[in-house]
């Protein structure tokens, strides 16, 4: 009896020991894949702000301004881009970006969901939700040209009217250990945003004209945008699964002790019953 | 001549910092050059063929599609969807991804936003391949 149980033992310690080989390497791919979305995600930061910043200084300087992008219309329908993984094993990293969607589509307005990544995607269809396309299955996988085909599906479907706001769904970096999703509004744009610089500013000549060009300028913008938020998801997720796979190495650590106790516990006991049953045969 | 300093860069980075002697670019209204000691000046780049001349002589081409160009106190920024020096153009890529836009465009029909797609990808197979060659 007690030598089954110790072989019963013995192979549920190998069987925690294979997974907890398996978390900790999960655990350092994750760590290595994180610092590079991170490094990306710093790279093409300049190239955004300097946009942006095009964009604020056409809309100051310019008076009697006005661009499709800049009007609010009534809400008759939003478009939701929710960016999220591609696989579990993250901890709460897809499960909080849902309950965020959840929560922001309860007020009823209609919504229709351009999911990026696997998981969204099986999840939005699963709900029944309008769904944009899918062509933006695998979150890892979609580059800077992806950003931009999806930004001109976006401009190109608002200005049609198609849907009359546009927000993005993301999860936020806010360090190692702490990742909140957050919803951003991306069209209309926020009119006069930050601070109005006063007095003199430099003559500039927009070719061919100052409209024509914010309206050109916009779509980058927007593509610029959806990268950012694609970067720092692609890191909260990384980072969550590095904190979860952490966390399960540490519980089998835990088990692989509590077992070896046990293992140790019934050996002793065999080996002291076999003594027991030697001398009660000496004695007689 | 005189050159004016010149920054390009993409969502991937930093592909030029110097001085040339003059800026060629595709706009959305046609070509557009400038030179040194250019009035202030801010417009949207459309899709086609680039270059820079350097001090020596030296012409660089791109192919440069989407973005920026702005001139502000003798400083010029090109910031570019897409830019790629002609060396670094792979042909063979740029005309499968033609072969591959022209089918979609076929089998598109009347699916306009597929259609749209499709357009794109050729438009930027057919300036790679034009700058190439």
């Amino acid at each position: 009896m007690a030598g089954a149980s110790m072989k019963d033992i013995k192979l549920r310690i190998k069987s925690v020991e294979s997974t907890m080989q398996i978390t900790k390497a999960m655990e350092l791919v994750a760590s290595s894949k994180l610092r590079r979305a991170k490094e990306r995600q710093e790279r093409c930061r300049p190239y955004f702000t300097e946009l942006k910043e095009t964009l604020d200084e056409i809309e100051a300087a310019t008076s009697d301004f006005s661009s499709p992008y800049l009007q609010s219309r009534d809400v008759k329908k939003q478009c939701l881009i929710v960016i999220a993984g591609d696989r579990g094993l993250a901890g709460g990293y897809n499960a909080n970006v849902f309950k965020a969607v959840t929560e922001l589509t309860q007020d009823g307005t209609p919504t229709c969901i351009l999911p990026i990544g696997k998981r969204a995607v099986d999840f939005f269809t699963r709900k029944g939700y309008e769904i944009v396309t899918t062509e933006f299955a695998e979150a890892a996988d979609v580059s800077i040209p992806d950003c931009f085909t999806l930004s001109n599906l976006i401009t190109e479907g608002y200005l049609s009217g198609q849907f009359d706001e546009v927000s993005i769904v993301f999860t936020q970096f806010v360090s190692m250990l702490t990742q909140t999703p957050k919803c951003e509004k991306l069209l209309p744009l926020e009119a006069g945003e930050g601070e109005r610089k006063t007095g003199l500013r430099p003559l500039v000549l927009y070719e061919p004209d100052p409209v024509t060009v914010f309206n050109a300028i916009v779509p980058n913008y927007i593509a610029g945008m959806i990268y950012g938020s694609m970067c720092e998801s692609v890191a909260s997720e990384l980072g969550a699964r590095r904190t979860a796979m952490d966390a399960a190495s540490k519980n089998a650590a835990e088990m692989i002790e509590d077992l070896s106790l046990r293992y140790n516990r019934a050996r002793q006991g065999a080996i002291t019953q076999e003594i027991t049953e030697i001398i009660a045969g000496a004695e007689h | 001549m005189s050159t004016f300093h010149l920054k390009i860069s993409t969502p991937d980075g930093l592909e030029y910092e110097g001085d040339v002697e003059r800026l060629r670019v595709r706009m959305i209204d046609g070509d557009v050059c400038l030179l040194a000691r250019h009035a202030n000046y801010v417009s949207a780049v459309g899709a086609g063929e680039t270059a820079i001349t350097l001090e020596s002589g030296e012409v660089k081409e791109a192919a440069c599609i989407g973005g920026m160009l702005s001139m502000l106190d003798g400083e010029a920024n090109l910031i570019a969807t897409t830019f790629e020096w002609k060396e670094e153009i792979d042909l063979d890529r740029a005309k499968r991804a033609k072969e591959r836009a022209e089918a979609r465009i076929a089998a598109a029909k009347n699916d306009k936003k597929e259609l749209m797609l499709a357009e794109a990808k050729l438009q930027r197979a057919l300036v790679r391949i034009n700058v190439k060659q």
